[in-house]
């Protein structure tokens, strides 16, 4: 039992980095996308 | 492959020389698209204070995660065992929720700023200014120096080329797609770097647990770790990792300008979701790193040189192939190229706000002049980071001091936003008074028996207070911040007293928080200064005349 938490332990940390990664990535595509369409600079 | 013996895996000449043109090239196309040809001065430090979620978060985070913050975490889970990795990570990413709270409260009173220091001036006046813009420009030279050490070191251990080459090369790349663009180049770069990071700690940390040996290494290698390591509650990881770090949450998030100026740029509506997606991304890529100090620990994996410094590239040297090899290499050069570009916008901001252009006065500033000395500031960092760190300098202790200088800054900086009484001599005497006491006891140039002891106890016992209180105080205010304290000295007292003077990191950074409250308290509560906040977005931002035409005839402006 021990084992498997340990490995949890180990392993959760990608599955929130890859989480977080997806939500910075769709929002900067959609900034990016209404900043085309509003013909200005992303930043 | 035999790590002790400098027999291991190398990436060709070839290869790193096409890994780097393909990242800073990319990098520097990158810049190309953001179609401001005629740059001005206020979009180069703050890129006109309305950037997005996505930008500023991604940027938020990838400024946050530097080289030294992966290599660090790995050492503590090496060190300090399964607790280790939370012990750096958890308390430097709250370092970026707990500073959210005082953000909105300095956004509020300064919208259109550059520079916390900047505020500072507004406020009190040229000494204050001059001590947050000092400290901050020392801390992002150091911290730059760093990444150009961490950038040398990668290259002369994965390739054939020296150290000097791999620093000059990182450094030329950094400058090449900062210089014309400044902050607005850094922001949209570190999305790129942001995504290189994370996907291949998406990738990494799992390679190397499974080819290390998986779940059955927690068998195996159990008996390479102590009782302390193999406690999850380990007060040994908690006294030497976790409580000095704690100490320096509110420091490095008050003190660093890379923050406070990505605070000043994100759109205000979005500072909360920025902060909290930072925090989340900044906490689980840095601990997760931290693992693979505990996967070698359990593998009985020795440092070369003795060095934990080397962990992590021992470990991909060893456990991955060629390809993921290539990946980690530009992971690595992400981190450091992200945190470095931030600070080569931070310090020309610095000296353009807080150098120039508070020195001809507001009026007087030329943004054209404005811009030259923030591009002649980059150079001339990059210049320095060079010379500090061709010599390898020891930069740590370095690190520390600036860190304590900002412990020293925490009160009264967070005090001259909310307390109208907080003078311009209250700031100044009490941060250098914090720094007089902070020194000795941190270096332990003073002997800590009998009564000195005591009286340092007692010091670093009102410091626990102060943090613990000034965190509560930025998310409920004052009252419960004062119970927060009050409870806090009297749960830590008897554990502290006659006890925590031996651990000279944590008992001089706490020296350093209660000496500044207590003289900067003491000094304010009878003055009759009644200063009025609203004053302060008057006296800072809008350098360029174009954007304040704009907005003259801007007739929604107008209205407003």
């Amino acid at each position: 039992m021990e084992i498997f938490w340990l490995t949890v332990y180990v392993l959760i940390w990608p599955v929130v980095v890859a989480g977080t990664l997806f939500v910075i990535t769709r929002a900067f595509f959609r900034e990016w996308k209404q900043a085309r369409a509003e013909g200005r600079s992303l930043v | 492959m035999d790590l002790q013996s400098g027999e291991y895996q190398l990436l060709a000449g070839s290869v790193v020389l096409g890994l780097l043109v393909l990242f800073y090239g990319g990098t520097f196309v990158m810049t190309l698209f953001i179609g401001k040809k005629k740059e001005n001065a206020d979009g180069y430090m703050t890129a006109g204070n309305k950037i997005g979620f996505g930008v500023s978060a991604a940027s938020m985070t990838a400024t946050w995660i530097w080289a030294a913050s992966m290599y660090a975490s790995a050492t503590s889970g090496y060190t300090y065992g399964i607790s280790g990795p939370i012990h750096y990570g958890l308390w430097g990413a709250l370092m970026i929720l707990f500073i959210y709270p005082f953000g909105r409260r300095i956004r509020a009173v300064a919208p259109k700023a550059h520079t916390l220091a900047e505020v500072m001036y507004a406020r009190h006046g040229r000494s204050s200014q001059l001590m947050l813009a000092g400290s901050n420009i020392l801390g992002s030279v150091i911290s730059l120096t760093s990444n150009f050490i961490a950038g040398g070191a990668l290259i002369a251990l994965l390739s054939p080329f020296s150290f000097r080459q791999g620093i000059i090369a990182v450094a030329a790349g950094i400058l090449l797609y900062t210089l014309w663009s400044g902050f607005r180049a850094s922001v949209l770069t570190d999305f790129a770097q942001v995504v290189a990071m994370l996907g291949a700690v998406v990738i990494i940390i799992p390679v190397v647990f499974f080819a290390a040996g998986g779940p059955g290494l927690f068998e195996s290698g159990a008996s390479n770790l102590t009782v302390q390591q193999a406690n999850f509650f380990s007060s040994e990881a908690f006294l030497n990792q976790g409580a000095p770090y704690i100490a320096a949450v509110l420091a490095y998030a008050i003190g660093n300008q890379t923050i406070a100026q990505r605070l000043f740029a994100v759109r205000e509506d979005l500072i909360k979701p920025t902060f909290i997606t930072a925090t989340i991304g900044y906490g689980a890529t840095v601990i997760g790193f931290g693992m693979l100090g505990v996967i070698a620990l359990y593998a009985g994996i020795t440092p070369m040189d003795g060095d934990t410094n080397n962990l992590i590239p021992q470990l991909a040297v060893t456990y991955l192939g060629p390809v993921l090899l290539c990946v980690f290499f530009i992971m690595i050069l992400g981190s450091l190229s992200s945190t470095a570009d931030s600070d080569l916008a931070a310090l020309s901001s610095i000296a353009m706000t807080d150098l120039y252009g508070q020195t001809v006065g507001k009026k007087n500033v030329k943004p054209k002049t404005m811009l030259l000395v923030g591009r002649i500031t980059m150079i001339l960092a990059t210049a320095a980071g060079l010379f500090f760190a061709s010599g390898q300098m020891n930069i740590l202790d370095l690190l520390v001091f600036v860190g304590a200088l900002w412990g020293a800054l925490v009160f009264p900086v967070i005090a001259s936003f909310y307390w109208k009484k907080v003078t311009n001599k209250a700031f100044t005497i009490s941060t250098l008074a914090a720094l007089a006491l902070f020194v000795p006891v941190r270096f332990e140039w003073i002997s800590m028996s009998g009564f000195t002891g005591y009286a340092v106890d007692v010091l670093g016992i009102v410091g626990v207070g102060v943090v613990l209180g000034l965190m509560t105080f930025g998310f409920f205010g004052l009252k419960v911040a004062r119970i927060v304290g009050v409870v806090a000295i009297a749960v830590a007292a008897p554990f502290a007293m006659g006890a925590l003077h031996e651990y000279a990191v944590l008992s001089g950074s706490l020296v350093a928080y209660s000496v500044s409250t207590i003289i900067c308290y003491a000094m304010s509560v009878r003055s009759k200064q009644n200063f009025d906040f609203s004053t302060i977005k008057d006296h800072v931002g809008d350098f360029d005349p174009i954007e304040t035409i704009k907005r003259d005839t801007d007739p929604v402006a107008n209205r407003k």
